[in-house]
Formats: C-alpha cells, structure tokens, sequence
C-alpha cells in the first residue's frame, strides 16, 4: 500500500505541481486549499505524512499542526514563503518536523520528506535507539559511539547531545530544545555551550569540521543530524 | 540725568538753590541794583523748575519771591507802597519759571516715550533673534520663549491670584472642533480660557479691554498672526484699571511679539513642507531607479525560463524536434533561473530590511566552523561541482553575530566567486587577525579590475564582466551591509598571483563563561 499524503496548500498552480510530482513518487495524494477542509481530511483521510502551508485563507496552519499534534504522530513539513527564523523557531518547537522555504525543489522536498518518514512511523523504536550513516554507528541502550569500525569515547556532556540529536534524526532540533533536553530547562539561552560541545562532536566524528556531513547546522534555528 | 523720565522731583536742590540766591543778593546788597538782583531771583526760579513739577515750582518760587520782595525790595521788611510793580515782578519770575518747568516736565515725557520705544523694539528684535536661534537648533520656533517675554508684561490684577500667561499653539492645521490634542498648550488655563484661546486662534483677532470685544475682561487675547491665519493664541493678564493708554501701548507690544511667533512658526511649518516634498521627490526618484533596476535584474533570468519552459511545452506536439540532452539542458536551464530569481528577491528583500532605520539583528554567540560548514552545505545542495573547499583555523572564538544574515552574507560570496571565476576552486578561510575574526572568500578567478573594486558594492553596479554576463543586482551591497550592521567591515582585495579575495572581518568579543 503506498503511502498517503495531506498537503495543505491555497495556491492553486503549486498544489497542482506539488500533487503531480508526489503523485509521479507513488504517493496517494489528499489536496486541502483551506484550513478546514485540511482538518477533516487529517480526520478522515489518515495521512502518513501532511505538507502545510501556513497562510492560508480561512486562517494559520499553526492551528493544523496544533491539530494533528494533539493526536498524531505523523510526520508534518511545513512549506510557507515566510522566511523569518523567529517563526521557523515557533514552529519547529511546537513540533513541526521540518521547515521549507518557497521556493524550493521537488528533489529537495522529496529528501526532506523520506528523512522524515525514515525517522517516524513503523521505524521509530529502532530509531530512537540506533543510528547508522556514514561509518557513525551510535548504540544509544548500549552507550556505544563508533566511527568507521572504531570505538569513540565521548564525555558524558558530548552523549547526551549527540542522543539528543539520534532521537530526532532527520530532524532539525531547535537550540532551546536541545539545550533544554540536555543542560537542562534554566540553560536554554546558553548558546555557547552548545557552539563548544557542538564544535567538540564535530571534532571526534566528521572527517572535516569545516564541511560536515552528518552533523548539519541551521543558522540561526538549531541542528540536525543527516 | 535731571531730564530722564525717572528722575524724582526733589526739593532739596532747589532749596540751595534758594539759599544761595538770597546770600549771594544780601552779599551783594549794596553793590548791585534792584533789577540785577530781581535777575537773579529769576535765574533762580528758572533753575528750580527743573527739578520740581509745575505745580510744586510754582509753589515754591512764590513763596521765594515773596521772601525776596519782603526782606529785599524797598521798603524793607515789609511791602512797600509799589504794588503793581511787585505784581509784576513777582508775575513776571512766576511765568518764567512756570514755563521752565513746564517744558522740563514735556521733555521728560518725550525721552520717557522715546526710550520706551527703544526698550519695546529692543524686545522685539531680541525676541526674533531668539525666535530664529531656537529655529535653528530645534528646527522649530520654540513657543516657551514667546510665553517667557511676555510674563514680565503680566499685570496681576491682586496679590493673591498670580498672574500667568497661557498659550495655545496649533499643531499643524485648524481643526475642526476645539481638539485640546489638535494643539500645545503652555500654562494651565481654566475652561473659560480654552475656549477664549480657541475662539481667538480660529476668529484670528483680538479681544480684550480697548479692542471692542469682550471689554470687561481682565486679560488680553492675542492671535499668534501669520500671513495666512492665526497659528494659536495667547493669553495676557492685564489690570483693566491701568487706564486706556497704557493698556492700549501694553497691547500693541503683545500684539507684535505674538504676531512674530506666529510669523516664525508658519515660516518653519512652510520649511518643512519644502522639505517633505524634496526628500519624498528625492525618495521617488530613488525608488523609481531602483525599481527599473530590480525589474531589470527579474526580467533577464524570466526570459530564460519562458523561453525554456515554451520550447519544452512546444515539443509536446513535436516529439522528435528535442532530443533527451536537449530536454535535460532546457529544464536545468529553468531550475538555474529560478534558483537565481529566488535568490535576487531575497537579496533585495533583506537590503531593504537592513536599509531601513533600526534593522532588528537576532545576536547569539555563534561559531565561525558552522557558519562556514552551513554556507557549504548549502551549495553542495544546489549542485554536484565540489569547487568550494573551507578552511578553518582550530580554536576561533565565538563570534556575536547573527547567523542567518552572516550565512546569507556567505552564500552570496561563494555564489558570486563560482559565478564569477567559472572553473576555478574557492576557497573559504576563516582565521583570527589580531582581535578580528576574518572570513574570507578566495578564487583564482579573473579578479575585479582596479576601477570598479568599490561599485561593486553599491546596488545594481555591476563589474563591467558581470554586465555582460549575470548580475548580482544588490547582492554585494547586501554583503556589505550586513557586515557594516554588525559593526565589521567587507572588503575587495586583489590576490598576488591572480585572483579575488572579498574578506569579512568581524570584532571578537568575549564570550560569557
């Protein structure tokens, strides 16, 4: 069965292109052009997988993902032509997966959704525990770091963040959040912490610091791991 | 000094006067006959007019002629048979001295009113100075000075109630209804005289006692007149029992200074009409330029995608007109395009973001190897080619910046050196330089030539190369802009063996512990 997929989106040419192209994947496409009847479909048509846009006529995606949060666990990508990182921020911590920009690519959206639902979904137990790209193996249960057959010693610190970041693979993981999650609720502006032990897992695990391929940084939001 | 209009009647020099007029005639009793010594009993009453009014001169030099018929006129010690001729002398000193005084007393009057006219167009023309320096440093008339010459020309009606003045300055026009928010008001007045200070600003005449209006008040109001109607109004405390001619001089000089300030503030509002309208013409041109340039900069890339897109869509009816390569070149060229069109409203977006007053930066301590990794990342995104490489000294410290507009400071750089310096590496370096932190974008590339390393950086310049080929429209201008809003500095630097170097640098600042 292949997958369903809600997109929420009121410009009638993109909603047609993004549907053509997801359809051209395999995908089962639901299209909403409005806020409410994003709604009913969340409840009736059970996406895998729900596209938002924010602006729409009859109100704020904000509300859907609120929605679907409230019930689901399904992946949910946000797609707005608000470039703005405060909103990015806002979204990302109320639990948006990932956050698009218009414009972007079909290749770039496709990408982004199959990071999404390799993360979520049926793989999710194993996800939460176990992570393997690059030659990184990262064995949460068994507190094992290894790169490329190696063994890694990580500080206590360096784990937790680097844990942080496997349970939410894929994800862009807000600097508040990871802060919050791994130094605690009252750190949450301490950014330089983070810029440190970021800079010292970037050090143990990537061939060049200065060009990551697993460790990714998005300006001014937070990290994702690849 | 005996003529000025203050000078205070004193008897005590006429009093010597006297004196010494009897001892010099009982000096010279004998030597001298009567009539020279009547002449200097009229020389005598004519010099003590001048220090005593009419009334009081007369008075005095009766008494005095008297005394001299008496004691010194034939017979002595007492009035002798010659009436008539003391009459007549008597008359004769009186009238002199009458007259004397008289003029004395009119000239005392003409330098009191010539002086007070001085002293009154001395505060005018001080005042307009004043008016003109408070123009000048605040751009505006200030209405406190008009408030603080005419305080000192209040009459307190009694002790107890203070006497103050209250001013009522409009804004900018009339309005409609007695808005006190439509006006300045300066002082605290009553109900009665709000509504007398908006009747006055809006009838643009006088009232007041000798001004036909409203007599019984105790106040004058003025208008604050200029050429086209009152700007607002004034209120004067006056004594309505000063009598008319003080009250009407009082007047006339109030009348004057607030028809100045009235003068000055329309002048200043008519200045800054003037310049409203050059600055919005100015802005007008401005944008007018800078839009041909943007719709410039959208159309070119636009015309590649139509054609793209048209001869893609045209093929669908002629299979055979494209080969697959064909096809594959078409729509690689449409997705260039629009990654450049996306990338030019963005770019002109966040220039006009930054160019405007207080642009809001989002400061957080970050780190110089991410920046770089992001803008890298970002371009091994958008295409295979692996020319960019980064290089980035260990151990930088944190920069306090704000991220997304350094990375896209970044992306522009990198975009602009594969743009520009076509099968040549770039290399980005990120090092410490003393207490700055410095990025640099380096390629090998043709370089900028030695004219043109400043226009880049200004909004839609573009190298004369770049002209031929694709634009940046304000993306170096944006680069720079947003180094300069973090106080940092970008700029051009030739390579030695060839090549651009467009370096970033950035002041280090302490992080917290």
């Amino acid at each position: 069965m292949s997958l369903s997929v809600l997109l929420v989106e009121d410009e009638r040419e993109l909603r047609a292109t993004l549907a053509e192209a997801l359809r051209v994947e395999g995908f089962t496409v639901h299209t909403a052009a409005s806020l409410a009847e994003g709604l009913a479909l969340v409840e009736h048509a059970a996406p895998d997988l729900v596209l938002l846009d924010l602006g729409l006529p009859d109100g704020d995606g904000e509300t859907l993902l609120a929605a679907v949060r409230r019930e689901r666990s399904i992946p949910l990508l946000v797609i707005s032509a608000r470039d703005h990182d405060g909103g990015k921020v806002r979204l990302l911590d109320a639990g948006a997966d990932d956050y698009l920009v218009k414009p972007f690519s079909i290749g770039e959206l496709l990408a982004r959704m199959r990071v999404a639902l390799r993360h979520r979904g049926r793989h999710m137990v194993a996800a939460h525990t176990r992570y393997e790209q690059g030659g990184l193996h990262v064995d949460l249960s068994a507190h094992r770091v290894s790169l490329d057959g190696a063994e890694v010693h990580l500080t206590p610190t360096e784990f937790k963040l680097l844990a942080r970041l496997v349970r939410s693979a894929g994800q862009v993981v807000t600097h508040r959040t990871l802060l919050a999650d791994v130094w605690g609720g009252d750190c949450t502006e301490q950014t330089h912490y983070l810029r440190l032990y970021m800079a010292q897992l970037r050090a143990k695990l990537e061939a060049e610091p200065a060009d990551p391929k697993l460790l990714l940084t998005e300006p001014g939001v937070g990290y994702r791991l690849a | 000094m005996l003529f000025r209009p203050d000078a205070r009647p004193s008897l005590l020099p006429p009093l010597l006067i006297w004196l010494g007029a009897f001892a010099l005639v009982m000096l010279l009793d004998t030597r001298i006959d009567l009539a020279a010594q009547a002449m200097l009993m009229l020389l005598a009453s004519a010099l003590t007019a001048l220090w005593l009014p009419p009334g009081a001169a007369l008075g005095l030099n009766c008494a005095a002629m008297l005394g001299f018929d008496f004691f010194f006129v034939p017979p002595r010690a007492g009035l002798g048979p010659h009436l008539h001729e003391h009459v007549v002398l008597i008359g004769a000193t009186l009238g002199v001295s009458g007259l004397a005084a008289v003029l004395t007393s009119r000239l005392r009057a003409q330098v009191g009113a010539a002086e007070a006219h001085a002293r009154e167009a001395e505060q005018l023309q001080r005042f307009g100075e004043a008016l003109r320096a408070s123009q000048a440093a605040a751009g505006r008339p200030d209405p406190a000075l008009l408030r603080d010459t005419l305080a000192p020309l209040a009459q307190a009606r009694d002790a107890a109630a203070p006497a103050a003045v209250v001013l009522l300055v409009l804004r900018a026009t009339l309005p409609a209804t007695d808005d006190d928010g439509g006006a300045e008001w300066l002082g605290s007045p009553d109900a009665d005289a709000r509504t007398g200070l908006w009747m006055c600003s809006r009838r643009a005449i006088a009232f007041g006692p000798g001004t036909g209006r409203y007599e019984e008040l105790p106040a004058f109001y003025l208008p604050l007149r200029g050429l086209l109607g009152a700007r607002g109004a004034a209120l004067l405390p006056v004594d309505p029992q000063a009598g008319p001619e003080p009250l009407a001089r009082l007047r006339a000089q109030a009348q004057a200074l607030c028809d100045q300030m009235g003068q000055a503030l329309e002048r200043a509002e008519a200045e800054r009409a003037a310049q409203a309208a050059r600055a919005d013409a100015q802005a007008q041109a401005l944008r007018n330029t800078l839009l041909a340039a943007i719709a410039h900069d959208f159309r070119t890339p636009l015309a590649t995608i139509l054609g793209a897109a048209s001869a893609l869509q045209g093929e669908a009816g002629a299979p055979e007109r494209l080969d697959a390569a064909a096809r594959q070149r078409l729509a690689a060229s449409i997705v260039e395009e629009a990654r450049g069109l996306a990338r030019i409203s963005d770019n002109t977006l966040q220039f006009a973001r930054l160019d405007g007053q207080a642009a809001a930066l989002h400061l957080d301590w970050e780190s110089a190897e991410e920046l770089v990794g992001a803008a890298l990342h970002r371009q091994r995104g958008r295409s295979e080619e692996r020319r960019v490489k980064a290089r980035v000294e260990p151990g930088l410290p944190l920069l306090r910046c704000d991220a997304a507009l350094i990375h896209q400071l970044l992306d522009n750089l990198i975009d602009n050196a594969l743009k520009h310096a076509e099968g040549s590496a770039v290399e980005v370096r990120a090092r410490r330089d003393a207490e700055q932190l410095l990025i640099a974008v380096r390629d090998r590339g043709p370089g900028v030539p030695p004219a043109e390393r400043e226009r880049v950086f200004e909004p839609y310049e573009r190298g004369a190369a770049a002209r031929a080929r694709r634009g940046s429209g304000v993306g170096l201008a944006l680069c720079r802009a947003i180094a300069e809003a973090h106080g940092g500095s970008l700029c051009y630097r030739a390579r030695s063996h060839g090549g651009a170097a467009f370096e970033l640098r950035l002041a280090v600042t302490e992080p917290p512990q």
